[in-house]
C-alpha cells in the first residue's frame, strides 16, 4: 500500500469533512485494503475510520420494519437469534460470507458497496476496461465467474450476497450524500454499474451508506448459493427469495439473483408470475425460466444458466418452511 | 526494527482536526511522543495522523506494546516485524489463509487486514498468550495429542480459530468446527486431526477409524 | 545381522510429533521469522511482462526512499525474461513499506514482446510465437512401443478412446519461499525455508564465490515445500548479496503472489487414450499420446500405461513450452498425472464391458500388494454393497464410487545418509543430522527409533535437525527421508552401545541401565557418527518401492454440478511403520492434496496479457476443512520390508478414485481436472452450447 493519514471520524460530518477529496472511509476495511495492496485504485490520501461514528451499528426492531446500521457486522448478523427467525434468508446470506475472520469485521455497509471481484479488475497488472483501459479481457478470455446480463461493456457482477438478499426483502439503502439522506432501493443503489463501466455501484464519492431498512411485510425468506468449494469461496450463483405463503400460495413474493449481473438480478414479471400462485415445482420452474430469460452466456459461463434455475427452484420451494 | 528509535513526529497535514488536543501539544509534539501516545490512545480524537510513523499501543496477550508505526502497518506486521510475535504467521497477507489469525477481543480476525493503528484499545491475543504460566491451554495440548500440526505453519491460526469457537460454544459439532475453521488453510491437510482436537478440548468423544494390519 | 526388533515398544505404535510444543506454542522459529540482530525486510521486483527484453534497470530512484539500505539487479546487462513473474531485481530496507514504495521506483526499460504464448493448445499450433528463440515449442519426450498395438486392437473384444487433461497445479506451501541471509567477513549463514539445505548451500557458495565450508544453512522449522523448496531460487543469492552490501541481515520472503509464479508448478498433461480388453477382460492394446507444459522448461512425461502391464503399447509424449514460471518436482512427479489419464481410462472401458472396475482392477493389475490393499479396502468401504452401474441410481443427487491404485519407486533410501549422536554423563543424548523436517516428521522418527533402540522413551531423546554443520543427509523428497534417516539412527545406536557398553563395564547399556553406564563416562561426553546401513539383506532396515489404493465415495448433485466427497478409503503400505500417527498425518494430507488437485486447483493463465490471472488463495483453491471428506486409513505394517516412505504415494490414487467415483455417479465422464460444478453440468448436457455474441 502506498501511504496514507489517517484519522477516526466522530461524527458523519467529520468523516465526509476529512475524506474530502481522495479519501476513503475505513469500515472493516476487507475490500478497501485488499484493493490498495493491489494499487488497484488511486491511492486515497487520507483513509478515514468511520467505526467510532454513533449510531450506525445498533440494530433496531419495531413492529413493521427492521433498521440496520451499516456499521453492523455480518458476524453479528450471522450471530443475531432473532434475524435468524425474521429474516431467515438475511441470517442464511451472512453466514455463508467469506470466512468468520472477516465476518467478525465485515460491515453491512461495506458488503453492498464493495468493488468487483474480476480478477481482471483486481489483477495488478491488467488495466481492463473497468479500470479506464481498453479492453475488456473477461469477454474473450476468462470469464467463467461473470455475468449472464449486462447493461455495458463491463461483464463483472455484483456479488453481495446481503445486496441480493435486500432486493428479495425490497430492502431500502439510507445513504448521506453530501449531508442529505437519500434512499436506494437495491435496483437504485446498484443501477449505475448498470449503466456505467467505471461504476461498481451508485454511490458518489464521499457517499456513505448509514443503514437498511427491512420491511417485515415477508415472513418467509430464503437464500441459497453454490460455490466450487463448500466453504470460504464466492458464489458461482446465488438466489434470494421472500414473500408470504398463506394456504400454499405466495403473496408479494420477490426472487433475486447475485452473481450474474451488475445488478441484483429481479426480473419484475417473474414475481408478478409468482403473487398468487402455489408454492410447488411447476410454479417455481417457471418463474425461473421467466428470470433467465434473455441470459447471454459467454463462452465459459454457460454453467451458471441450469445452475442459477436450479437454484431459484430450490429457494423458492424453501419457502414452505 | 525492534530496537528502531522513535523517529519524529509526523508532519501536520492541513487538514488537522484537533478535539482534545490544544495547539501547545501539537507544536511540541516532536519532543513529545509520549503525551501524543497517551492521546492517540483514546479514541474520541479526530486527529489525523501520518503518514510518517506515530506512536501506537496496542494491548497484546494482557501488555502493552508501544510501538512507532505508519498508519499503513498492519497489525500482523506489527506483530512480526517491530516486535518479536512471530507466532501468527504470513501466509498470503490478503485475508484469504487464516495463518495471521489473532483474537480482538475474542473475535478471531484476520491480522494482516487490519491496520494496527485502528486495532488500539483492543484486547488482542495471539499464540503467545494462550499458555498460563507455562501450562498449554486444553486446545493447543489437544492439538499436540490428535497430531493435528504437520509443518505447524497453519497451527497458531487455526488455534486461534479453535479457542476462539470453544469460548462461544464449548460443545459444538463436526460442522460447527467446520464452519469456524472455514476461513483457516492448511496445505499439510491436517484437517481431520484437527476436527479430532477440537472434540478433544471441548471434552466429547474422539474416534479413530485408523487400523494397523501386520502382515 | 542388524535388523528391527520383532516386538518393539514405540515403532509400529502412536508417538506424538517431538517438536509439537513448539509448534503449537509460537515458539518455533521459521526461515520468515527469524529476527538477526538488525534485521533488514527485502523484496523482489518481477517482471509484469510475459516476454520482454530488459535493457536497463535504474536502482537509483528506488536507492534514495527513506530506509533502503540496499538494491541490486537480478542479473547484470540486457537480458530477455520468459515469464510473467521473473525476478528483474530486489531492495533491502527498514521496514516492508520502504521497500514495497522501493519496488515500485525501480525504473525498467523493456521492450514487451508483442507474441508470446501461455496455453499449450496455442503453444502447438502453426505459426505460434516462439518462447526460446531458435526453438520449436514442442520437443519429443519419452515415447515408445511394445508388441503390436494396430493388430492388438483389432481383437479386443471393447475399445474406448478417452480424452483426459490435468491442469498445472501449484505447490503453495503455506510458508512461501525465501529466507533470512546474513553475509558478513566470516561468511553466509542463511536461515532458509528449503528441503535441501546441502542445496541451498552448494548453490550459495558457487553463486556468491564463495568456499563452502564459509556457507552454513539452517533449516530448524520451515512450513512445507511439496516438491517446490528442493530446487534453488534465486531469492537466497539476491538476499545475500543484498545483505553484502547492506552490511546486515535480510530477510527475504516471498509473498503470495510471487510463489503463484516463479517457483515451480506440476506439469500439465493432456492425454489422448486409446486402451481395449479382450472379451475375458484382460487388457490387450493401449495407446497414448500424452503433451503438456512444464512452462519455459522441462519435459511433461508421464509413467504409462502406470501401474497396469499391457502386452501391446504405443506411448507418445511431447513437451510443449509456454511463456510460464518452470515445473518443478511436486510431490509424486507425474504420478497422479499418470494414474488420473489410466485409471479413468480403466473405469471407462470397464463400463464399456459392463463390469464391476474393482473386479476389472482385480482381473489386471498383479501385483500382490494392491491386490491384498483392494480386497482390505474394498470390504471396509463396502465396495460390493454400494456398487451401481454408473448413473443408475435415481435421484437429483447422486452417489458413485471409484478406486485407483498406486506405485511409488523413487530412488530407495539415501544411501550416503549421515548422523551422529552426542551421548552425556547425565543419561541426555542428542541426535544431530543434516535432513530437514519439512513436516512429515522426520525428528518424531528420529526421536521413536532412538527410543527404541536405546530403551529410553522418545520424550528422552533430543533432536537436531537443519544444519549444514551436521552430518549431511539427503534433501527432503522422493519419499526417502524416513527410510534414510531410521537405518542411520538404528547405526549411531549400536555403535553407542557399543562403545557404553566398553567404556562402562555394563553388558546391556540399555534401558533401566543407560543413565548408570553413562554416568560412568565421568565428563567426556561420547560423540557417535554413524551411517545408512542395510541391515540383513533378507529382512532389511529399508528398502523400496511403497503401493497402496484408495476408494472414493462422491455425492453429485445433478443440478448445481456441486460434487461432494463423503469418505475416502485409504489403504497403504510403507514397509515397517514408524510412528502410525505421523503416518496416518501423511496419508490425510496426500489425499486432500489429491482431492484439492481433483476437484479444486487449477493455475489460471490469462492469453490476453499473459499473467497468471489466479496469484491467490482467494482464485486458486485449495481444499478448505468444509471439503474435507471422512477419511479411513488401513495401514499394512510389513516390517520385513523395513523402512518405507509414504508421502508420495499417499497422493497418487486421490483424484483419479475421485474422478471415476463421479464418473460412476452421473454415467457421464468429465475428463479434465478440477472437476468442477460447470463441468459436471456440461458433462450432463445442461449447458446450452456457446454461440459467439456480437461483442
Amino acid at each position: 500500500m502506498k501511504a496514507f493519514e489517517y484519522a477516526t471520524a466522530l461524527s458523519t460530518d467529520s468523516a465526509r469533512e476529512l475524506v474530502a477529496d481522495n479519501g476513503a472511509y475505513l469500515a472493516g476495511g476487507n475490500d478497501l485494503l485488499g484493493l490498495l495492496k493491489e494499487y488497484l485504485v488511486p491511492a486515497p490520501s487520507i483513509l478515514v475510520n468511520i467505526k467510532s461514528v454513533p449510531n450506525l451499528d445498533k440494530i433496531v426492531r419495531s413492529e413493521n420494519k427492521w433498521v440496520i446500521g451499516a456499521l453492523v457486522t455480518v458476524g453479528e448478523i450471522e450471530r443475531d437469534a432473532e434475524v435468524a427467525k425474521v429474516f431467515p434468508g438475511l441470517h442464511d446470506a451472512a453466514m455463508e460470507i467469506a470466512s468468520p475472520q472477516i465476518r467478525n469485521v465485515a460491515t453491512v455497509g461495506g458488503n453492498l458497496a464493495q468493488h468487483s471481484r474480476c480478477w481482471y479488475f483486481r489483477h495488478r497488472d491488467t488495466v481492463c476496461l473497468k479500470k479506464g483501459g481498453d479492453l475488456c479481457y473477461a469477454r474473450n478470455s476468462e470469464n467463467r465467474y461473470h455475468s449472464l446480463f449486462t447493461g455495458n461493456d463491463c461483464i463483472s457482477p455484483v456479488v453481495s450476497s446481503l445486496a441480493t438478499t435486500f432486493a428479495a426483502l425490497d430492502a431500502t439503502a439510507i445513504v448521506l450524500r453530501d449531508g442529505k439522506e437519500i434512499l436506494m432501493s437495491m435496483a437504485e443503489l446498484y443501477q449505475k454499474a448498470w449503466k456505467e463501466i467505471p461504476a461498481h455501484n451508485s454511490l458518489n464519492p464521499g457517499d456513505l451508506i448509514l443503514r437498511v431498512r427491512i420491511p417485515t411485510l415477508r415472513s418467509r425468506s430464503a437464500y441459497m448459493q453454490v460455490s466450487d468449494k463448500h466453504a470460504f469461496d464466492w458464489a458461482l450463483v446465488s438466489c434470494a427469495a421472500a414473500a408470504n405463503v398463506v394456504d400454499g400460495k405466495l403473496s408479494q413474493p420477490r426472487v433475486a439473483l447475485g452473481s450474474i449481473s451488475s445488478v441484483p438480478h429481479q426480473v419484475e414479471a417473474a414475481n408478478q408470475f409468482l403473487e398468487g400462485k402455489p408454492l410447488d415445482d411447476a410454479t417455481a420452474s417457471q418463474a425461473a425460466d421467466m428470470i433467465l430469460a434473455g441470459a447471454t452466456p459467454l463462452e465459459h459461463n454457460g454453467y451458471k444458466v441450469p445452475m442459477a434455475h436450479a437454484l431459484i427452484r430450490r429457494t423458492l420451494l424453501k419457502l414452505k418452511g | 526494527m525492534k530496537n528502531t528509535e522513535p523517529e519524529k513526529f509526523g508532519a501536520h497535514s492541513r487538514r488537522t482536526f484537533l478535539k482534545s488536543l490544544g495547539t501547545a501539544a501539537v507544536t511540541a509534539a516532536a519532543a513529545q511522543t509520549q503525551a501524543v501516545a497517551a492521546e492517540l490512545e483514546k479514541v474520541n480524537s479526530e486527529k489525523v495522523v501520518g503518514p510518517g510513523a506515530v506512536p501506537v499501543t496496542l494491548n497484546v496477550n494482557g501488555e502493552k506494546l508501544k510501538l512507532m508505526l505508519e498508519p499503513r502497518v498492519t497489525l500482523l506486521d506489527a506483530l512480526r516485524n517491530y516486535s518479536s510475535l512471530t507466532g501468527a504467521k504470513e501466509g498470503c497477507d490478503r485475508a484469504a489463509c487464516g495463518a495471521c489469525t489473532v483474537l480482538m477481543d475474542d473475535l478471531p480476525i484476520y491480522s494482516c487486514q487490519k491496520l494496527a493503528i485502528e486495532a488500539q484499545g483492543c484486547e488482542i491475543t495471539t499464540i503467545e498468550g494462550l499458555a498460563k504460566n507455562g501450562k498449554l491451554s486444553p486446545v493447543q495440548q489437544a492439538f499436540w495429542d490428535r497430531d493435528a500440526l504437520q509443518c505447524g505453519y497453519c497451527t497458531p491460526g487455526f488455534i486461534m480459530s479453535v479457542t476462539a469457537l470453544l469460548k462461544y460454544n464449548p460443545r459444538p459439532t463436526a460442522d460447527e468446527v467446520k464452519h469456524a475453521c472455514a476461513g483457516n488453510l492448511c496445505r499439510c491437510g491436517t484437517h481431520p486431526h484437527i476436527l479430532q482436537a477440537a472434540f478433544q478440548s471441548s471434552g466429547a468423544a474422539v474416534t479413530s477409524k485408523t487400523e494397523v494390519v501386520n502382515a | 545381522m542388524p535388523s528391527w526388533p520383532e516386538q518393539p515398544k514405540y515403532i509400529s505404535h502412536a508417538t506424538t510429533r517431538v517438536d509439537a510444543p513448539a509448534k503449537v506454542t509460537g515458539r518455533a522459529r521459521y526461515s520468515s521469522d527469524i529476527q538477526a540482530d538488525g534485521w533488514l525486510y527485502g523484496m523482489i521486483l518481477r517482471s509484469k511482462w510475459p516476454a520482454a527484453k530488459i535493457s536497463e534497470i535504474n536502482l537509483d530512484k528506488a536507492l534514495q526512499v527513506p530506509g533502503i539500505k540496499a538494491a541490486v539487479k537480478a542479473r547484470d546487462g540486457e537480458f530477455t525474461v520468459r515469464f510473467y513473474g521473473e525476478e528483474l531485481a530486489a531492495v533491502c530496507g527498514t521496514t516492508k513499506q520502504a521497500c514495497l514504495d522501493a519496488l515500485r521506483a525501480i525504473e525498467v526499460k523493456a521492450e514487451p514482446r508483442r507474441e508470446f504464448v501461455v496455453r499449450e493448445d496455442d503453444a502447438r499450433k502453426d505459426g505460434a510465437p516462439i518462447v526460446w528463440d531458435g526453438q520449436p515449442n514442442v520437443s519429443p519426450g519419452r515415447s515408445s512401443e511394445h508388441g503390436n498395438v494396430d493388430q492388438a486392437f483389432g481383437e479386443c473384444a471393447a475399445v474406448i478412446e478417452g480424452f483426459y487433461t490435468t491442469p498445472i497445479q501449484i505447490h503453495h506451501p503455506m510458508e512461501t519461499h525465501g529466507s533470512t541471509v546474513s553475509w558478513t567477513d566470516d561468511g553466509v549463514t542463511a536461515w532458509a525455508s528449503t528441503q535441501a539445505i546441502s542445496a541451498v548451500r552448494d548453490n550459495l557458495a558457487g553463486a556468491l564465490q564463495l568456499d563452502h565450508s564459509q556457507v552454513r544453512v539452517l533449516t530448524e522449522f520451515m512450513g512445507g515445500g511439496f516438491g517446490s523448496k528442493l530446487d534453488n531460487s534465486l531469492d537466497s543469492v539476491l538476499a545475500a548479496r543484498l545483505s553484502h552490501e547492506a552490511k546486515a541481515p535480510v530477510r527475504l520472503m516471498l509473498t503470495r503472489f510471487d510463489n503463484s509464479l516463479a517457483v515451480g508448478n506440476r506439469p500439465s498433461s493432456f492425454q489422448k487414450i486409446k486402451i481395449g480388453a479382450l472379451a475375458d477382460g484382460t487388457l490387450h492394446a493401449f495407446e497414448m499420446e500424452n503433451y503438456g507444459t512444464s512452462g519455459i522448461s522441462g519435459g511433461a512425461n508421464i509413467p504409462a500405461p502406470y501401474i497396469y502391464a499391457v502386452p501391446n503399447t504405443r506411448v507418445k509424449q511431447s513437451a510443449v513450452r509456454v511463456n510460464a514460471g518452470p515445473a518443478r518436482a511436486f510431490r509424486a512427479p507425474s504420478h497422479p498425472q499418470a494414474s488420473y489419464g489410466m485409471e479413468s481410462a480403466m473405469d471407462d472401458l470397464a463400463a464399456k464391458l459392463g463390469v464391476d472396475p474393482l473386479e476389472f482392477r482385480l482381473k489386471n493389475d498383479s501385483n500382490e500388494v494392491r491386490q491384498r490393499e483392494y480386497k482390505i479396502g474394498a470390504e471396509k468401504f463396502g465396495w460390493k454393497e454400494k456398487y451401481q452401474k454408473p448413473g443408475s441410481l435415481p435421484g437429483v443427487v447422486k452417489t458413485g464410487i471409484g478406486c485407483a491404485g498406486a506405485a511409488w519407486g523413487a530412488g530407495g533410501p539415501s544411501k550416503r545418509t549421515q548422523g551422529e549422536a552426542q551421548v552425556n554423563p547425565d543419561g541426555s543424548i542428542e541426535f544431530r543430522f543434516g535432513v530437514q523436517d519439512i513436516g512429515t516428521g522426520t525428528k518424531t522418527v528420529i526421536a521413536v527409533v532412538a527410543a527404541e533402540m536405546l530403551g529410553l522413551k522418545p520424550e528422552q531423546i533430543t533432536v537436531k535437525v537443519g544444519d549444514t554443520n551436521f552430518p549431511s543427509g539427503p534433501g527432503s523428497g522422493g519419499s526417502t527421508t524416513c527410510a534414510s534417516v531410521s537405518p542411520t539412527v538404528f547405526d549411531i545406536c549400536t555403535k553407542a552401545l557399543e562403545q557404553l557398553q566398553t567404556q562402562s563395564g555394563i553388558t546391556d547399556a540399555r534401558g533401566d541401565n543407560w543413565f548408570a553406564a553413562c554416568k560412568k563416562l565421568g565428563v567426556t561426553p561420547l560423540t557417535i557418527h554413524g551411517q545408512w546401513i542395510q541391515g540383513d539383506p533378507g529382512r532389511p532396515l529399508s528398502s523400496n518401492p511403497a503401493y497402496g489404493v484408495q476408494f472414493a465415495e462422491v455425492a453429485v448433485d445433478t443440478e448445481t454440478g456441486l460434487v461432494t466427497v463423503k469418505k475416502i478409503v485409504a489403504v497403504h503400505d510403507c514397509g515397517l511403520i514408524v510412528d502410525t500417527l505421523t503416518l496416518e498425518s501423511q496419508i490425510n494430507g496426500g489425499i486432500i492434496m489429491g482431492m484439492g488437485y481433483a476437484l479444486y486447483e487449477e493455475r489460471v493463465m490469462d492469453d490476453l496479457s499473459g499473467v497468471v490471472l489466479n496469484p491467490n488463495f482467494e482464485t486458486y483453491k485449495l481444499s478448505g476443512i468444509g471439503d474435507v471428506p471422512e477419511i479411513e486409513i488401513t495401514l499394512l505394517n510389513m516390517p520385513e520390508r523395513g523402512v518405507i516412505g509414504i508421502g508420495e504415494p499417499a497422493t497418487v490414487p486421490t483424484a483419479a478414485a475421485i474422478a471415476n467415483a463421479v464418473a460412476n455417479a452421473i454415467g457421464a465422464r468429465v475428463g479434465s481436472l478440477p472437476i468442477t460444478p460447470a463441468k459436471v453440468l456440461a458433462a450432463l448436457g445442461k449447458v446450452p452450447p456457446f454461440t459467439a455474441s456480437k461483442s
